[in-house]
């Protein structure tokens, strides 16, 4: 179990709310530090009214009857009263002045007449001790020492003070929740805006409302896509413009092809001016993101598989028996028609060039539709098998003039799933031969 | 390749070139002259403007980036009724994945299209398809450029070159394929010989053709879920022909 809490709310919660314990904490110690002295006040006045009641008891009795009456007194809480020749003589400091004073003011509530009351009065100990001596000298010169104890004050006592705890507690982690969730919604709203400016370029821009730090964060924010955006319109901008003045010259090439008499070399020159136009268009392609223009509609999947399959199996009349399509008659599918074709026409074309086969799967799982296109080629090293979405890259199998390849092919086909909510990724099948998966959702 | 000049019969059709490209011009006239049609080439849509009254021509390829006047509005002016050259057969040379050019010139009413740079051989297939049918159904003055064809059902989008299943769901089809089914939709309930259809796959399709023909068939069948055996769409004819079987409804 992780004991620091991975969420930036959570910690921040967490802060907080221990911050506020504390500070509730202290707040309900001087509130207990007062009932202490409160608790001490009525204590005092309640030992001298006891006292006093004691005194007048003893010295209201006739003196032969005192020691019975003493002993008829109980005392449940170890006080210890006799009767003596001398003043108390206990090991203890006088008592304060401050313990005394009310002790004696409160005696003055117990009414005794005028010639019993007690000539001199000893006071030993007090809270500290936890013991209290109180000698009173009667008016016969006795002394009635009496030994009170003082109970040190209990604070934690009342039933109230966990339950006051506990309320505040809840309240403050309420009130904490709510303010960190709306402190940290700003973060939340960030990562959302990021992940969508990385899915499509021209996602709305965040609002610059709120706290200043917030608008700050948001404009730097939307500044940067700004800038990604001006650079993905360069490029594009750049990769058109190339296209555009490439046309007019491969235009002339075809042409002029028509007018040499060698055929042979008419078809094989008129080969590698098709070959240069499907680099220029795959670069247009690439540049301009086929994928986000096209409007979207409802294409049947199944059937444009097996077009493709179809269209690779005129152009490769040798290989079409292997090219196999398996999955239901017709599927149909909100999406980029156009599109869809192209990144299926690659995968199919890869799998005839590097694998000599092709067996595409369409297959409908609960929320995503799910096609994979199989060869019995030599796979893909793993190590490669994510590097061959790089645009421009070719694996070293794939230089040679044989198989061609502008290494645009996945890196389109990527484009073109991920526009659709979806993902392409290589494998290689046990057995041998590589499978490409193309993953989109429903 | 060989093309005699009896198969647009005579004189020889004239054709109306108009690009930018002053080499383009030139060689397009060259190449288009040794299959036998006649050709006038300009370079704008000013010049052809001019060129238009005097030739006779069956036919214009229109390059749709030009200087000046663009493509797309020398197609618009072209048709309509204001021009007087209304039914003049038009082939667009649009750019390269210009998806919307495309579509508005083939609205506008352009009779096919091709994206530069395009194969001279594939233009001159494409032309002979447009030339043939302004033979078979001449335009009507002034007839609007149909957007859809409807059959048994089934609907074809020329401008977006798709076919639409009943639940109007895209059935994606090949070029040869759409080229096929559109020869077939236009002139429905009419037999279509093997060599017609021949002609129409020529440019587009490799390997041998009258197997492509049999293949292009059978899976525009499968497509239009037309079981082979007993199919009610596209009825094989005895002696070598199709001929779709269905009221065609232009809208």
């Amino acid at each position: 179990m992780k004991l620091i809490p991975s969420s930036l709310a959570t910690r921040t919660a967490l802060t907080m709310l221990g911050a506020l314990m504390l500070v509730q904490a202290i707040g309900l110690t001087v509130h207990a530090l007062d009932r202490v002295e409160l608790q001490r006040l009525a204590q005092t006045r309640d030992i001298g009214v006891r006292a006093m009641g004691l005194y007048r008891s003893v010295v209201l009795t006739p003196s032969e009857q005192r020691v019975q009456v003493l002993q008829n007194l109980e005392h449940s809480d170890g006080t210890e009263v006799a009767i003596s020749n001398a003043p108390p003589n206990d090991a203890l400091p006088p008592t304060a002045f401050e313990v005394r004073r009310p002790i004696v003011l409160s005696t003055q509530f117990v009414p005794v007449p005028q010639a019993d009351r007690q000539r001199e009065l000893v006071m030993l100990g007090g809270p500290e001790a936890r013991m209290l001596v109180i000698g009173m000298r009667m008016p016969d010169d006795r002394w009635l020492n009496m030994h009170l104890p003082m109970p040190p004050p209990r604070i934690w006592q009342s039933q109230h003070f966990i339950g006051a705890f506990l309320l505040m507690s809840l309240a403050s982690a309420l009130v904490t929740l709510w303010a960190v969730r709306r402190l940290t919604a700003p973060v939340r709203t960030l990562a959302r805006a990021a992940e969508a400016l990385g899915r499509d370029v021209n996602a709305p821009p965040l609002s610059e409302e709120g706290p200043s730090e917030i608008t700050v964060a948001a404009i730097a924010f939307n500044t940067m896509a700004g800038r990604i955006r001006r650079f993905v319109q360069d490029r594009t901008f750049m990769l058109t413009a190339i296209g555009h003045d490439l046309r007019t010259p491969i235009t002339r090439l075809k042409l002029r092809t028509e007018f040499i008499e060698d055929e042979d070399m008419r078809r094989k020159l008129l080969a590698d001016i098709d070959e240069l136009s499907a680099m220029v268009n795959a670069t247009l392609a690439f540049g301009r993101d086929v994928a986000i223009e096209e409007p979207v509609g409802i294409v049947d999947l199944a059937e444009l598989v097996r077009t493709v399959l179809d269209e690779e199996s005129d152009w490769w009349p040798e290989v079409a028996e292997k090219l196999v399509f398996v999955g239901p008659a017709h599927f149909p599918y909100r999406g980029r028609p156009v599109a869809l074709k192209r990144a299926v026409t690659n995968l199919v074309r890869n799998a005839v060039l590097y694998g000599g086969s092709a067996e595409a799967t369409l297959s409908v799982e609960p929320n995503l539709v799910r096609l994979t296109v199989e060869d019995r080629g030599p796979g893909i090293p793993p190590d490669e098998l994510e590097r061959v979405f790089q645009p421009f890259y070719r694996m070293e199998a794939s230089r040679n003039k044989e198989t061609g390849g502008n290494g645009l092919g996945l890196p389109i086909t990527r484009n073109i799933a991920r526009a659709h909510g979806g993902d392409v990724v290589l494998s290689n099948r046990q057995g041998g031969g590589a499978r490409a998966t193309v993953t989109l959702p429903l | 390749m060989e093309t005699s000049q009896s198969l647009f019969g005579s004189p020889a059709p004239h054709i109306l070139v108009v690009d930018d490209d002053r080499d383009i011009r030139d060689l397009l006239a060259k190449f288009l002259e040794r299959h036998g049609l006649r050709v006038t080439a300009v370079r704008d849509a000013r010049e052809a403007r001019r060129a238009l009254p005097h030739g006779h021509f069956q036919l214009i390829v229109l390059d749709v980036m030009m200087p000046g006047e663009s493509g797309l509005d020398f197609a618009r002016w072209l048709r309509s009724p204001a021009s007087g050259h209304a039914q003049i057969g038009l082939i667009m040379l649009t750019a390269m994945g210009e998806e919307t050019d495309r579509i508005i010139g083939l609205e506008l009413g352009a009779d096919d299209y091709l994206p530069k740079p395009f194969n001279p051989r594939e233009l001159l297939a494409r032309l002979r398809a447009v030339l043939r049918r302004a033979v078979e159904q001449p335009k009507m003055a002034g007839e609007n450029h149909s957007r859809m064809l409807r059959f048994g059902g089934w609907t074809l989008e020329p401008a977006r070159r798709r076919l639409l299943n009943p639940d109007d769901v895209e059935v994606p089809v090949t070029g040869g394929e759409y080229d096929l089914l559109i020869a077939l939709v236009e002139r429905a309930n009419k037999v279509l010989t093997r060599d017609m259809l021949l002609d129409l796959l020529r440019g587009r399709q490799a390997g041998p053709f009258d197997r492509a023909i049999d293949v292009a068939i059978s899976r525009l069948r499968r497509k239009l879920e037309d079981n082979g055996r007993q199919a009610q769409l596209i009825k094989t004819v005895r002696g070598g022909g199709y001929v779709l079987a269905a009221e065609v409804e232009k809208m």
